[in-house]
């Protein structure tokens, strides 16, 4: 775990939740396992504020504990990789969104702000929320319905609920718990809606966002688009279908699947009727994608039609090779990402064929390289060799690549550039701190006069406030802050890519 | 008899060598007596002239020596030295040899040898050519040969000095024409084999389109286009497969991914990133580049 690392943890706990549990959640960063005691010591703050903090990072996940060796005392743990995660929230809140619609948004959304919610709750506060400004709210069925299938499609998953007859209580949960749908009667809710005072037969069971399930939906869209990038959007959709069947026989994170019929998949295209492209042309796609130098999809079998093997974890390799080679064509120019595929290609090359092999002047060639080389990028391997009649001792320098070890920097690399982003968007605010406070009291004072029907030209003359260029000044903040943000989760995208190369590996 | 100048030519070569001590004109005419006059004349001043056989005169007679043409002018009026270091660039051959290794191989010291070497170097004996696999590198070869395609780079090289545009010119021209097929296939349709069977192109496809552009001074050859192919290839814009008749075929090809989130922003491209720290006076805050960034997109 890395300082930059440390740095970015540290910006997202302010952000989200405050300076105070930040400097808690920092010092765990630090001492990776400690006790209470420990903690009061190295942080400078309260007691009473420590403990809330742990409270609130127990509360989201981010911290979990574990007795020590006599079991009277919790070590406290920073999940700081969850935290991480928490820059990933909207695209859970939008994966939820495009596979199963607004309701299930909010559910997760919901959820996510809290850590952990009741069914009923969020049956409820889900309903609430869709029945405002809507003629046609759904129904509380319809919304138990949608909560019911990310349930049981492993998108939540329940709370573990702590054994308190030990000192340092464990958190547990029986495996086949964790997905069983809760009792949930919509009479009793309709009632509540009526009557707070009404109990929740489900009042503690809680519900959480399982982040795997969604990181498996995530690598899935990564495949199906590259195919789509690659061959077409009919590859795309077959190697899409081959994705579904392929979860009905293996584990889903295996780094190859079990053999899949691929009449299974012309089957299924055959009751989609807008891919009659895609079925006309069924074996002949496969047989390119089979054919193709990247050998994704192999064949196993010929018994009817044939059945294939999808090589996950050698996608996720090409996939990292190809980022960083667009990296390093990014970062320096085509000549170093071509000498970077050169490298690739020949493992311990020598610089006097790279310039041979690239077609680069030896001048330039030797520049990149060692540029390549001392950026990390590539790595040498020196050979000595003594000529046999007592002449000089020649020096070999090869050329070759640790994928993991660039793509572990690259990774650093997204972390520092999250911690630049989040900096920067902390400094532009503090900078510009006092127009955007006056634009948040002229909106919270024109909210007040519009609630108690001021009329238009009253509500005007306090909109005027707001002096042309200030306005200048706020749109343009907000154009920024809108651009770090977007960019903030294209960096994650990065993080996420070079990450499943990792856990393959 | 019907004997032919070139006739008379080797016969009298032979004769020579067989007499490296030299052979006199009264041998001469005895050993060719059905050679005429005339001609046997014509053929020792032409041998004399471009210095295949060398004049002797002793007190009562003329001697023509028999000069090895390869050596012919090492001989002349050069010391041992030069001989020992002519030997050795000789038998370097068109690739050239490395003063350093001349050095090594004669035992001369820097200053005998770069003495010995000018001497050659201006009785135009030997020449210095500069060689591509390292700029400042220069080998040593006989005058008159031409040197090895290692030595000049072939045809990515002029004067030594390699063409960085016209190469990178041919790659545009290559890729675009392998573009150009997989686009007209794809026009053409009939699904996704036969747009892949007649997207393909080979390495004389390729030569002929350059060719017929126009664009190149010289004739490029097959090896020539299959490694500005294979830069194609390696910049990841075709992949090459072997054909059943065991050559190269090429293709354009396209990425799994878009550029990656990563380089879209300035810090992903840094190149003073390690530089670059929350205090000090490279920080985000104030950085330019992210500025820049800011406002351009
Ligand atoms: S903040 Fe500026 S100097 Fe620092 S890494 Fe980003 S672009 Fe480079």
């Amino acid at each position: 775990m890395s300082v930059t690392f440390g740095k970015v943890i540290s910006l997202i706990l302010t952000e989200r939740f405050g300076p105070i549990v930040s400097s808690v959640g920092s010092f765990l960063f630090k001492s990776q396992s400690s006790p209470l005691l420990f903690i009061t010591r190295g942080v400078d703050l309260p007691l009473s504020n420590i403990k809330a903090s742990l409270c609130v990072l127990i509360k989201y996940g981010l911290v979990t504990f574990k007795p020590n060796k006599n079991e009277k005392l919790a070590n406290y743990h920073l999940e700081s990789e969850k935290v991480l995660l928490m820059l990933r929230y909207p695209k859970y809140q939008n994966l939820a969104k495009i596979q199963f619609g607004d309701e299930s948004a909010m559910i997760i959304e919901e959820i996510l702000q809290r850590g952990y919610w009741t069914a009923s709750q969020l049956i409820l506060k889900v309903h609430e929320r869709l029945s405002t400004n809507n003629v046609n709210p759904p129904t509380l069925t319809h919304i138990k319905d949608k909560l019911v299938y990310l349930i049981t499609s492993k998108y939540l998953e329940r709370l573990p609920s702590p054994d308190i007859t030990k000192a340092v209580p464990s958190l547990i949960i029986q495996e086949n718990e964790l997905h069983v749908l809760p009792k949930i009667d919509i009479k009793n809710l309709v009632a509540y809606q009526e009557n707070n005072s009404v109990t929740l037969p489900d009042a503690n069971i809680y519900w959480t966002v399982n982040f795997d399930r969604f990181h498996q939906d995530m690598r899935d869209h990564i495949i199906v688009n590259a195919f789509e990038n690659k061959f077409d959007a009919q590859a795309g959709e077959i190697i899409k279908l081959f994705l579904r069947q392929m979860y009905v026989r293996t584990e889903p994170w295996a780094d190859v699947s079990n053999p899949i019929p691929s009449i299974e998949i012309k089957d299924i295209l055959k009751r989609q009727s807008h891919q009659t492209h895609a079925l006309a042309f069924f074996d002949q796609y496969m047989s390119i994608i089979e054919q193709d130098n990247s050998r994704l999809l192999r064949k196993v079998g010929e018994a009817s039609g044939g059945s294939y093997q999808i090589y996950l974890k050698e996608a996720f390799t090409q996939f990292a090779w190809e980022l960083v080679e667009q990296t390093v064509l990014a970062k320096y120019n085509s000549k170093a990402a071509r000498i970077f595929r050169l490298v690739k290609e020949k493992p311990y090359i020598e610089p006097d064929r790279i310039q041979q092999l690239a077609m680069i002047p030896a001048k330039d060639a030797k520049k990149l390289s060692y540029q390549l080389y001392e950026e990390n990028f590539l790595h040498i391997q020196e050979l000595r060799k003594t000529s046999s009649n007592n002449g000089p001792t020649k020096n070999f320098t090869l050329f070759h690549i640790q994928l993991e070890n660039v793509v572990r920097m690259l990774l650093e690399l997204c972390y520092k550039v999250q911690f630049n982003h989040i900096t920067r968007r902390n400094y532009e605010r503090e900078l510009n701190k006092r127009i955007i406070d006056k634009k948040q009291r002229v909106d919270t004072i024109l909210m007040g006069m519009r609630a108690q029907g001021a009329t238009e030209e009253q509500l005007a003359d306090i909109e005027e406030m707001i002096t042309p260029p200030e306005k200048e000044v706020l749109e343009n903040i907000e154009k920024m802050m809108k651009q770090l943000s977007l960019v903030e989760l294209e960096i994650d995208d990065t993080i996420f890519m070079l990450k499943m190369f990792i856990v393959y590996n | 008899m019907g004997e032919t100048i070139e006739d008379i030519e080797s016969r009298l070569l032979d004769l020579a060598r067989l007499q490296p001590e030299g052979i006199s004109n009264k041998d001469l005419k005895q050993q060719l007596p059905d050679v005429p006059l005339t001609d046997l004349t014509g053929v020792i001043n032409k041998f004399l002239k471009n210095g295949t056989l060398e004049l002797f005169r002793t007190k009562e007679d003329l001697f023509y020596k028999f000069k090895d043409p390869s050596k012919k002018t090492a001989a002349k009026g050069s010391d041992n030295e030069e001989k020992v270091v002519y030997k050795i660039i000789e038998e370097a051959g068109n690739k050239g040899i490395w003063i350093r290794d001349i050095r090594f191989k004669s035992n001369l010291n820097m200053t005998q040898l770069n003495k010995v070497l000018k001497s050659l170097e201006t009785k135009k004996i030997i020449k210095a050519v500069k060689s591509v696999s390292a700029s400042k590198k220069k080998v040593y070869m006989l005058y008159d040969l031409e040197p090895d395609s290692t030595v000049t780079g072939g045809a990515w090289y002029q004067d030594q000095d390699f063409e960085s545009e016209f190469v990178d010119v041919l790659c545009q021209q290559s890729h675009r024409f392998l573009v150009q097929r997989l686009e007209d296939a794809t026009k053409q349709g009939g699904g996704p084999l036969i747009i892949q069977k007649r997207s393909y192109a080979t390495a004389t496809e390729v030569q002929k389109y350059i060719s017929d552009l126009g664009i190149s001074k010289v004739a490029l050859s097959i090896t020539d286009i299959e490694s500005i192919l294979y830069t194609v290839v390696l910049d990841n814009n075709a992949e090459r497969t072997v054909a059943s008749n065991g050559k190269f075929m090429y293709k354009a090809i396209s990425r799994f991914l878009p550029p990656p989130g990563l380089v879209k922003t300035s810090c992903g491209i840094c190149v003073i990133e390690d530089k670059c720290a929350s205090t000090g006076s490279v920080n985000p805050n104030i950085c330019p580049y992210i500025t820049d960034w800011l406002n351009d997109s």
